[in-house]
């Protein structure tokens, strides 16, 4: 029995350069139709899993598929599949417009797309000018732009945000969001969570090549829920009645408490119904990005 | 495969390298048909040999063929488009063998230009001297024929060189390296393997007969030996390599 489809799939991927593991048994699957943040520190593999994914890089160990099968063997990748790796693959003495159209015309396609996706990341002024007198946020969309030439249904983007002033990071995320709403999927990669966070559906974490946390954004958000901060005289009465309402609680000093996974008001009421003075009450919520940093650090070997 | 093709000319006509080298082929061919032609005393022009001396520098369009083909393959690594290129088409063998034949396309325009402008100039300049040209129709044939022949396929050797070094400053520095020292020293000091160089083939296709080079026929023979067996090394170590 084969699994079901899935347009992204690593099985047990692995790559290896020298003595270093770049990638390290990584499995997960991308169900169709998903956005998908692929995060991690610099360095944590991946950008080396996303050239395995695309035929670029050869896995040492395991396999990277798209749509079931490697990259070079998918019929016609560059119409199912569009890919920005870097923001600056581009001959700096070839206009955006022609760039394209070596790319379009490569798999039979004809101009009027290279001009079709110039209009889509909103290019048109530029198209005829020369790359090298474009700013990074263009060539960020003109990258963008040889990904849609094919009209595909899978986007792999490695750290498209990368260099894009607060106005491009909201283009993007408007960019991208349209393009999940047709059903398409998406996988982007970033080492900025909350550069992602408003964007995609889950989360895959990698750090020194191995997967640290697969979780719907939801799950990842729920975690966060953080803890409240109590400072009263009367701290053994005040755990025992959190506890009666199965709150977790630890001490950090004799006259303050910290009550887990709850909110303020809940604890002020627990108090009140406790008859359990309170000099103090704090929520101290941790930020979706502390959970990534918690996740993200590195061990110290 | 006429798609590939089409998107690596297209690359060629795209950037200003192509313009460069054009106007370096032409600037430097009729540099040296005019000073060969008009400064070469009377008395060493009287053989057919000594005439193939001035009338063959549009060969030196073979230079200039070879770095369009080194251009065509190192600056998408250089650049990083080979990322794209290969993601638009990940059969890597047909990327090459498509850069391969526009590298032939490459070289036979710049060898018909190149050879012409040698030629020409070079006739002229014996015509206008009042020296009689030496060299028979059939001399005459095999000197444009296998000047032109030669210099397509130093476009073919370019893009095989650039797949297998990748680097562009490291490919054209080790073609000017063995074209200029290494080849002229191989041929001095053992001319029986030298002859076999793809410049002493060249020499040979083009009805050269200085001592040890090859008949023409095998000249030819030995300089698309070299051109199929390069080209077959650069897709073997292009499928092969990671695109980073």
């Amino acid at each position: 029995m084969s699994p079901p489809q899935a347009a992204v799939r690593a099985e047990s991927l692995s790559k290896r350069f020298g003595s270093v593991l770049a990638v390290d048994d990584l499995s997960f699957a991308l169900a169709p139709g998903t956005i998908t943040g692929f995060l991690g520190p610099n360095g944590a593999g991946k950008t080396t899993t996303l050239r395995m994914l695309l035929g670029l890089t050869a896995p040492s160990k395991g396999r990277a598929l798209v749509f079931d099968r490697p990259y070079a063997e998918v019929t016609r990748p560059a119409l199912r599949i569009g890919a920005v790796l870097e923001a600056t693959d581009f001959h700096p003495g070839r206009s955006g417009r022609d760039h394209l159209r070596t790319l379009s015309r490569s798999v039979g396609l004809s101009d009027i797309h290279a001009d079709e996706a110039l209009r889509r990341v909103e290019l048109e002024q530029a198209a005829k000018r020369r790359v090298k007198g474009y700013s990074l946020g263009m060539r960020q969309r003109l990258g963008l732009a040889a990904a849609l030439l094919g009209d595909p249904e899978l986007l792999i983007l490695d750290e498209p945000a990368n260099g894009l002033d607060p106005e491009g990071v909201r283009w993007l995320r408007d960019f991208l969001r349209d393009f999940a709403t047709q059903g398409r999927t998406v996988l982007v990669s970033s080492h900025v969570l909350a550069e992602v966070a408003q964007t995609v559906d889950q989360v895959l974490i990698i750090n020194r090549g191995r997967l640290v946390a697969e979780s719907r954004l939801a799950e990842l958000t729920a975690r966060v829920s953080g803890s409240v901060r109590v400072r009263t005289p009367e701290t053994d009465r005040l755990r025992a009645a959190l506890e009666r309402e199965e709150i977790q609680t630890s001490s950090t000093n004799e006259h303050a408490l910290l009550a887990h996974g709850t909110s303020s008001e809940r604890v002020g009421q627990i108090a009140f119904a406790a008859g359990v003075p309170l000099y103090e009450l704090v929520a101290e919520s941790s930020s979706l990005e502390d959970v990534f940093l918690e996740l993200t650090a590195q061990e110290q070997p | 495969m006429i798609d590939q093709i089409r998107a690596e000319l297209l690359k060629i006509r795209s950037t200003r390298t192509t313009l460069g080298l054009v106007v370096g082929m032409i600037g430097l061919i009729v540099l040296f048909a005019l000073l060969s032609g008009l400064l070469t005393k009377a008395p060493n022009l009287a053989t057919s040999e000594d005439q193939r001396g001035i009338l063959d520098v549009g060969s030196t369009a073979g230079l200039f063929s070879a770095l369009a083909g080194v251009m065509l393959i190192t600056s998408e690594y250089r650049h990083g488009t080979i990322k794209p290129t290969f993601l638009f088409d990940p059969r890597r063998s047909r990327v090459l063998a498509a850069k391969a034949i526009a590298g032939l396309l490459a070289g036979i325009a710049l060898g018909l230009v190149g050879v012409a402008l040698g030629f020409g100039i070079g006739a002229l300049a014996l015509h206008t001297r009042g020296i009689p040209f030496a060299l028979t129709g059939a001399q005459t044939a095999l000197l444009i024929g296998g000047a032109l022949a030669a210099v397509a396929l130093w476009g073919v050797i370019g893009v095989a060189v650039g797949a297998i070094v990748r680097s562009q400053v490291g490919t054209i520095i080790g073609l000017l390296a063995w074209g200029l020292i290494i080849d002229n020293l191989l041929f001095a000091f053992v001319p029986s393997v030298g002859r076999y160089s793809p410049n002493r083939a060249e020499n040979a296709l083009e009805g050269l007969t200085a001592a040890h080079l090859l008949p023409a026929a095998a000249g030819g023979a030995v300089l698309l030996a070299w051109a199929a067996a390069l080209t077959i090394a650069g897709i073997l170590a292009t499928a092969r390599r990671d695109v980073t």
